[in-house]
């Protein structure tokens, strides 16, 4: 059991454990900020799985962006929506539930069958073979960056450009309404 | 395993480092204010008072850790120690001296806009968790002042990022003097690759990043919370902001991470703009000034210099200027200074092409 391998159960208990609670809790504030915690832990992670550009983007976004603005719409609303929340009955068999547990299923399955079978793709063998796999230290942005640029261009673009739509339609409900 | 002993050693270093730099902060600010002022400052404990800081945290680590009856304890209580460990995780990143880094990492700049981003998740939990309107205020003020300032200030470290093409601290620093590998063009024409000193600055080899040295300075301050944007704190509105409850060692953890996060954007601005650990001094002719102070030793000193020297500066500014109202600190962050900060992005990138 080498350093890499300890650090690695460590993680993955940390982000099952912390996404289960932020599941369960009816504290609404706390699961959010549980949820940071398995953030944390996946991108621990990536950088263990030597995608550390992954990780870091992991934190800048979800935890500087996405979870602070969580944050805000939670302080921005009144304790009356909160408490209505916290005394809201949860079962797990309901029919509100069904795309959860659909997707669960779905995962369920596609984990069993991958640790079933052992199967590795066949693209992963063949990069292994011919000592095309990353080691510790390789510079990777580079890459992004390029791929970015060239082989990924038009999902990117579109991607900026679903970006402003949305930004043009919050600058537009957020709008006074002119006098007429 | 003599490896692992390494970090551990360079890790509690460099938390007695952020400590000592506390202490000796807080001093320094009282009495430069005290100057500014035109009053004594501190004078009674030691020579000069410089014993007075020490004495304060003596007093506050003897102080009880009072937690308010209707507060989210676990929120109040961790919410100090994210707050702090989120700077702290910043400086693993950053270079002392040539070869001298605690962690080599080659995305180094974006781990660090990453980590300090986590300042912003403590400070709404501390908000949160002490469960009083003041904290609360607070600490939306802070989260909307510091979500806000860091666009400026990613615009303009990219067009710092564009001049040396690199995200690896280590590799920014080193280009910005004698030891640099490629070729420096001070000003775009004139090459001091063997010149060195301040003419080899990233603010000299493309004069337009002293407008994003700027850009970069003053979104610096707003994300340190410190005056002229100190809305999050304004103790004539607010109390005290987001830290009213805290008292004792929370407290202190707070004011410890006010004063650590101040010396890392400052380092991360000298790092970028200012040269790093390289000497001002250039080579003149026979005279290798710039090859004899270059270093691991004379590394440490200048970084620690012109750090401190930044620092100094934030203090000055922060007892000059009134602080700003709301609706101005969203005016200068969204009218000035992003569209300042495009223009210098789009400059590094006309510069890298046609001038490097």
């Amino acid at each position: 059991m080498n350093i890499v391998k300890i650090l690695f159960y460590i993680m993955a208990c940390v982000a099952i454990g912390s996404a289960l609670y932020t599941a369960y809790t009816k504290n609404l504030v706390r699961s959010v900020f549980m949820f940071f915690v398995t953030l944390f832990a996946l991108a621990g992670l990536y950088v263990i799985a030597l995608a550390d550009f992954v990780a870091v983007t992991q934190v800048v976004i979800y935890v500087g962006g996405i979870l602070v603005l969580i944050l805000f719409a939670f302080m921005l609303s009144g304790k009356q929506s909160l408490d209505a929340a916290t005394r809201q009955k949860s079962k797990i068999i309901n029919l509100g539930n069904l795309p959860a547990l659909l997707l669960a299923g779905l995962f369920f399955i596609v984990m069993f069958n991958a640790l079933n079978n052992n199967v590795e793709p066949a693209w992963v063998k063949a990069a292994v073979q011919s000592g095309k796999v990353i080691k510790p230290g390789t510079v990777l942005i580079g890459n992004i960056g390029v791929n970015l640029m060239t082989k990924y261009l038009l999902p990117f673009e579109a991607i900026s450009v679903l970006l402003m739509i949305a930004l043009v339609g919050s600058a537009h409900l957020s709008r006074k309404e002119q006098e007429a | 395993m003599d490896f692992y002993i390494t970090y551990f050693f360079i890790a509690i270093g460099l938390f007695g480092f952020a400590a000592v730099f506390a202490l000796f902060g807080v001093y320094a600010e009282r009495k430069i204010s005290a100057f500014i002022q035109d009053r004594l400052g501190p004078t009674e404990t030691g020579k000069f008072g410089s014993l007075q800081t020490i004495a304060d945290i003596l007093k506050m680590i003897q102080k009880e850790v009072i937690v308010p009856a209707a507060a989210d304890k676990w929120l109040f209580l961790l919410a100090p120690v994210i707050i702090f460990v989120a700077v702290y995780m910043g400086f693993a990143a950053m270079p002392w001296g040539p070869g001298l880094v605690p962690s080599k990492i080659n995305i180094g700049l974006f781990y660090v806009f990453a980590i300090i981003s986590v300042e912003t998740l403590g400070i709404l939990m501390a908000g949160w968790g002490s469960n009083n309107k003041y904290s609360l205020l607070g600490a939306m003020r802070s989260a909307a002042q510091i979500i806000s300032y860091e666009i400026p200030a990613g615009f303009a470290i990219i067009s710092a990022v564009m001049i040396a093409q690199s995200l690896d601290l280590q590799a920014i620093a080193n280009q910005q003097g004698v030891l640099s590998t490629e070729r420096i063009l001070a000003l775009g024409f004139w090459d001091t690759t063997q010149v060195g000193g301040i003419f080899s600055w990233n603010i000299i080899r493309a004069p337009h990043l002293i407008v994003a040295f700027v850009i970069y300075f003053i979104a610096s301050l707003a994300e340190s919370n410190r005056a002229p944007f100190d809305i999050p704190e304004a103790e004539s509105e607010l109390v005290s902001g987001f830290h009213t409850e805290y008292t004792g060692l929370s407290f202190a953890f707070v004011f410890l991470a006010e004063y650590a996060m101040m010396f890392l954007v400052s380092m991360i601005g000298v790092i970028l703009f200012l040269g790093a650990w390289n000497t001002p001094l250039p080579n003149i002719g026979g005279a290798k000034l710039a090859t004899l102070t270059t270093g691991i030793g004379w590394g440490i000193f200048w970084i620690t210099i012109k750090t401190l020297l930044l620092v100094g500066v934030q203090m000055w500014i922060r007892w000059t200027i009134p602080r700003f109202r709301v609706d101005q600190l969203m005016t200068l962050a969204w009218k000035v200074l992003t569209p300042l900060g495009f223009i210098c992005m789009l400059i590094s990138g006309v510069w890298r092409l046609w001038l490097m």
